[in-house]
């Protein structure tokens, strides 16, 4: 499965059951990316995309259900389970801090994969958001 | 007396302002004002500073209240003001209240705060210190959430730990909130002075993201007003260095060269070493911070 994830410089992804930040444009980053194929997540996640595309596949148990080229956000689950079956890892740094009580596993999770590229773009909200692609 | 009963004071200030007709220092940008009086958003609950653990020396906040803030819901309004409160009779701030939004968000560079002198306020550098300064001129509300500078009521005394670590990601997470969703965040900050100190022992935050009901934003923490590896006196913002702490961070099987000579401390692999007189050369286990003491300083190509 290829895994997409948003953390702060700490690497945090949630603070009090709330995602740390999101930007309008990261989110349409994710979509222009899936082409035609899917999105797994959870039905928090679903919310940022709602009504901007039909590719969404629903589920609280996502991880489990995603095939090897499926798309996956992730934001409030942990991956200790499914390390074994990550293809492609693509982190979007917001390049802030804020607090956060849950953090992504970024170290485990690209574990026997290679940074292919690194790209900068300007947010909606976020003046700078770094995109690291490991395969 | 270690109890003490957060909210308390700008409670009791708020009814001297209703009896005498003045109030604090409330700014209102939008066209209208808002729904409710601003200095009303205080609550009369209370928290007690010593259920608040102790700093763990890692962790630069701790929730309270299951990061439930206590507003009640006439507070959270959708039109953008700020409130800051009187000082108290020691010169000290109070609490501060603004709601959030893009509409009273800076639009200019932070100007020079410099002339404000805060209660506990002492310029003193320490190495061991982020930007050496161990003090800052701590917003309560920061400069990126209201433009408000210059104000003696929204800046207290605050260790350049509090600062970045324990208020900055907290002032992040509304300010992006804000920025992207053009919704707004109720946000009080109040200081936690115990009895009558004159540097806070920390600071309370709260914050509910309005038209979503919190859904976006909610929190309720205290960060703590420390600096790892100074010891400081909150009744009058004195300080120290830890002298403990920062000589268990060293190791004291650390080998030194130093030159007796030009009073300098090199590790032993240092080119400078190579090319120091022997009669100069001594090798020592001693602390960094015990040589320093004895007048010694670091070699800047090993910076040992």
């Amino acid at each position: 499965m290829r895994i997409i994830v948003c953390i702060d410089d700490n690497g945090g992804m949630m603070f009090n059951n709330r995602r740390v930040s999101s930007d309008k444009v990261v989110t349409e980053r994710i979509i222009d990316l899936l082409k035609d194929n899917n999105l797994y997540l959870n039905q928090y996640s679903a919310k940022l995309f709602a009504d901007k595309t039909d590719n969404l596949k629903i589920s609280d148990d996502f991880l489990s259900k995603a095939g090897d080229n499926d798309y996956c956000f992730v934001e409030n689950v942990d991956i200790t389970e499914h390390i074994s079956d990550i293809s492609q890892v693509i982190i979007y740094y917001w390049n802030r801090k804020y607090p956060s009580d849950f953090k992504f596993q970024k170290e485990a999770a690209v574990s026997g994969l290679k940074c292919v590229s690194v790209s900068e773009f300007g947010g909606n909200s976020h003046e700078k958001i770094t995109e690291e692609v490991y395969e | 007396m270690n109890r003490i009963i957060l909210k308390l004071i700008p409670l009791i200030l708020c009814v001297c302002v209703m009896l005498v007709g003045c109030g604090g220092d409330y700014v209102d940008t939008g066209s209208k004002a808002p729904l409710n009086d601003p200095s009303s958003a205080y609550s009369s609950t209370s928290t007690d500073i010593d259920n608040i653990p102790k700093f763990d020396g890692e962790t630069p906040f701790v929730v309270l209240n299951g990061n439930i803030p206590d507003f009640r819901d006439e507070d959270l309004v959708t039109e953008s003001y700020e409130y800051y409160d009187e000082l108290d009779e020691l010169g000290r701030c109070t609490t501060v209240i603004a709601c959030v939004g893009k509409d009273i968000m800076p639009t200019e560079e932070r100007g020079n705060i410099g002339q404000v002198k805060p209660t506990g306020w002492h310029t003193v550098k320490y190495k061991n210190v982020d930007g050496k300064y161990l003090y800052n001129r701590c917003h309560l509300i920061g400069f990126q959430l209201t433009g408000e500078n210059v104000n003696d009521r929204n800046l207290i005394t605050g260790t350049r730990y509090l600062n970045v670590e324990g208020m900055l990601p907290f002032e992040n997470m509304i300010a992006d909130y804000v920025k992207e969703t053009e919704n707004h965040v109720l946000y009080r900050v109040t200081p936690i002075f115990e009895g009558n100190n004159l540097l806070a022992s920390g600071v309370q935050l709260e914050a509910k993201s309005v038209e979503d009901n919190g859904d976006g934003v909610m929190f309720n923490v205290y960060a703590y007003n420390v600096q790892p590896g100074v010891i400081i006196n909150y009744k009058t913002g004195e300080s120290a260095l830890d002298e403990k702490t920062e000589q268990n961070k060293e190791n004291s099987d650390t080998e030194y060269v130093l030159n007796t000579g030009s009073k300098k401390i090199h590790l032993p692999n240092c080119s400078g070493v190579k090319s120091m007189s022997e009669k100069n050369k001594k090798v020592t286990n001693k602390l960094k911070s015990e040589l320093i003491k004895e007048g010694y300083s670091t070699c800047n190509m090993c910076n040992p």
